[in-house]
């Protein structure tokens, strides 16, 4: 009896000190916490054939998270660091997947965000829903990614049906403002899952607004020649063409319909891609990309009207990355550590559920995180924000100009419809 | 079908096909002499592209003036690069096996190796390289031709001539047909193998430096350019058959055309699978090429 006593007792007493040592353990990891960074983990295409995107992304969160950590970090979380932690899904689908796995279970990310190349978040978000961490979409557009139900999966930048919608909704703006309405326009688009589900966007929209399409063709990647589409594409004589291309296709396509000077009475009309990056702009002749229509993520005037010095910062910061200027990818990237920011100072906490529940309670009215235009970013039940918004530009005069939605217009802009023919330029 | 759109698009399709003809032509001798696949074809050419781009970049010099320092410098590295990096793999294998598969992995090591130092030297950026030459169409009768692409078939076909020439000729091409023949008896008749090998290697990619400062004006610089023409490459130089030069140009003629023409009818992915398809039945009647011997 008396033997079990003590052995009770002892058993108890280990257990105090067990308890003890776990609480004492917590608060020491705790004060430790308080200090150390928070990561985040970011998979963009740093290499592959969408590293120039992927590498300007990186370049935007880099610039602010130090401005961030700059004026004190995480005040939540007694002054915290955020750290950005990168991985290169080099374009491909399954390296996007190990690398996901890789910055959840070895870096231990508190949030993830990325990838820009739709087929890779599609299944990298899958990853990151199975392990309850949450991510931020960066730059995909594929509209089922935040269409399956899942909790972790957020989107702050417009989804592919947006992107249509807007390059619809301008083209009949400029037709409604002249009184002359294209009604043929031709499709051509990369054939990977973002070129596929706009194009299917935009039909689905043409057939509302009784649009005829007269073209619908993919491309492979990769091509050398775009000869034979240039000629499919004039044999159906379009009022507009409608392509979303990234930026080596895009770049080779437009040389070649400047060189065949194929007229297109109202216009091409892009869809971000290749034509919102700022290096395509640097390797194509001026005149060949004159009056081009480009659908992007940022408003490409936008600092033009502006004079914040935290976004003027970033810009110069950016330039030093880069040895260009803002573009839509680096905009995003700024866009989203600052979207992080906002959630850990409201979350006060690390835990992946708890920045879940933030991230879901996001309402953001102010401040660099509405840096691509936004006016707000606010979440759906299925993590899309409905205030996301693009901006479409026209090249008149060597300079890329606003011109829809019509409030964020310049007093000076005034769009070219329709658009001269080669031989009048 | 309208017939100038059908045409047209078969005029073009040559063209591009006598290109890609030419960018294979390099990968299909040193098949031919070192029975080597060299995955690392594209990467050469991608090189290439780079030195036309940073010769004009830096120096002002014009792409196609660039040939004559790119086909040099990448005749140096090819030289290097079969000297110290593929022979040693070659004299191991040698009494065990013929025709060294671990060669192919070999190159395909060097495609990611130089792919990746590309990449990390250069940036991902994509770039463009111009010429002086300002006139980029010339009409053939009713059909605009782009000039530079026309001048990268025209330089193909006389690349395809010379070379076939100088094997023809020379000591030294002897020595390569020699050696492509049965290389131990090349050997035993006092021809140095491995400096055949080095210099076969070294021309070939020589050739290759000479279409990518060709090309360079018209197709946009990557560090993964060459990815898209080394698989076209392998097609061609096996579709036309290994190691021949007539083969290799053939080769390209016939999947540049076949596409071309195709994609009038289909969508251009779809035209991709039924050039594969064209070649897949091909290999099946005659497996070794449209010009190769059995």
């Amino acid at each position: 009896m008396m033997n079990k006593a003590k052995s009770v007792a002892a058993r108890y007493g280990t257990g105090l000190m067990q308890a003890v040592a776990a609480v004492m353990l917590t608060c020491g990891s705790g004060a430790a916490l308080a200090q150390s960074a928070v990561k985040m983990g970011c998979v963009l295409p740093l290499s592959g054939g969408s590293a120039s995107v992927g590498n300007q992304t990186k370049a935007g969160v880099t610039a602010a998270v130090e401005q961030i950590n700059q004026a004190g970090g995480i005040k939540a979380l007694g002054g915290a660091k955020l750290e950005a932690i990168f991985g290169d899904s080099q374009s491909k689908a399954d390296i996007g997947v190990a690398e996901t796995e890789r910055l959840i279970n070895r870096e231990k990310v508190s949030v993830l965000c990325g990838a820009f190349n739709s087929a890779v978040t599609f299944p990298a978000t899958e990853v990151a829903e199975r392990n309850k961490t949450p991510w931020i979409v960066v730059g995909s557009v594929k509209d089922e990614i935040t269409e399956r139900g899942y909790k972790y999966t957020f989107r702050i930048n417009n989804k592919a049906t947006y992107d249509a919608r807007e390059q619809i909704d301008a083209i009949d703006m400029l037709g409604k403002e002249t009184g002359k309405q294209a009604k043929r326009v031709a499709l051509f688009y990369e054939g990977g899952d973002w070129g596929r589900s706009h194009a299917a966007n935009i039909r689905k929209l043409a057939a509302e607004r009784k649009l005829d399409v007269v073209l619908d063709e993919p491309a492979p990647p990769g091509q050398v020649d775009f000869t034979s589409q240039l000629l499919k594409i004039r044999a159906s004589k379009p009022d507009a063409l409608i392509v979303a291309l990234y930026t080596p296709d895009q770049l080779l396509f437009s040389r070649q319909l400047a060189e065949q000077r194929l007229d297109l009475p109202f216009g091409l009309h892009s869809a971000g891609g290749g034509t919102e990056d700022p290096t395509f702009y640097a390797a194509v002749p001026a005149k060949q990309v004159a009056y081009y229509f480009v659908q992007e993520d940022w408003q490409i005037d936008f600092l033009d009207n502006k004079s914040e010095p935290l976004l003027l910062n970033i810009e110069k910061r950016v330039r030093g990355i880069l040895g260009h200027g803002m573009s839509a990818y680096a905009a995003q990237g700024v866009s989203v550590a600052y979207v992080v920011q906002d959630v850990l100072e409201r979350a006060k906490t690390t835990d992946r559920e708890a920045i879940r529940k933030a991230l879901a309670a996001t309402d953001i009215t102010g401040g660099p995180a509405l840096f691509p235009g936004y006016q707000r970013i606010k979440f759906d039940e299925n993590g899309q924000n409905t205030f996301s918004h693009g901006a479409i530009s026209q090249n008149i005069n060597g300079k890329r100009r606003t011109i829809w939605p019509v409030d964020n217009r310049g007093a000076d802009v005034k769009p070219v419809w329709p658009v001269p023919t080669w031989s009048k330029r | 079908m309208d017939f100038y759109v059908l045409s047209y698009s078969a005029i073009n399709g040559i063209v591009v096909g006598a290109m890609l003809g030419g960018i294979a032509l390099g990968l299909s001798l040193i098949f031919g002499v070192l029975r080597i696949v060299n995955f690392a074809h594209g990467s050469f050419l991608m090189l290439a592209m780079y030195i036309a781009f940073w010769m004009q970049h830096l120096a002002g010099i014009d792409p196609y003036l660039s040939v004559l320092i790119a086909a040099p410098l990448m005749f140096g590295i090819g030289f290097f690069v079969q000297a110290y990096i593929i022979a040693p793999l070659i004299k191991r294998e040698r009494a065990l096996v013929v025709e060294p598969i671990s060669a192919l992995l070999l190159t395909a090591g060097v495609y990611i190796v130089v792919d990746n130092l590309a990449l990390m030297s250069f940036g991902p950026n994509v770039r463009s390289v111009t010429s002086a030459i300002e006139s980029t169409t010339v009409m053939l009768g009713e059909y605009p031709l782009n000039t530079f692409r026309l001048v990268a078939a025209f330089a193909a076909l006389a690349m395809a001539l010379l070379v076939s020439l100088w094997l023809a000729r020379t000591d030294m091409g002897r020595a390569i047909r020699a050696t492509a023949l049965n290389r131990d008896a090349a050997a035993m008749s006092g021809i140095n193998v491995p400096f055949v090998y080095n210099v076969t290697f070294g021309l070939g990619c020589a050739m290759v430096a000479v279409m990518g400062c060709l090309i360079a004006p018209f197709i946009p610089l990557t560090p993964n350019v060459g990815l898209s023409f080394g698989i076209k490459s392998f097609i061609v130089v096996v579709l036309g058959g290994i190691g021949s030069i007539t083969g290799s140009l053939l080769g390209g003629v016939v999947i540049g055309l076949f596409e071309s023409v195709a994609a009038q009818f289909v969508a251009t992915p779809t035209a991709a699978i039924f050039s594969l398809g064209l070649f897949i039945v091909i290999l099946l009647v005659r497996p070794q090429g449209l010009m190769g011997r059995k």
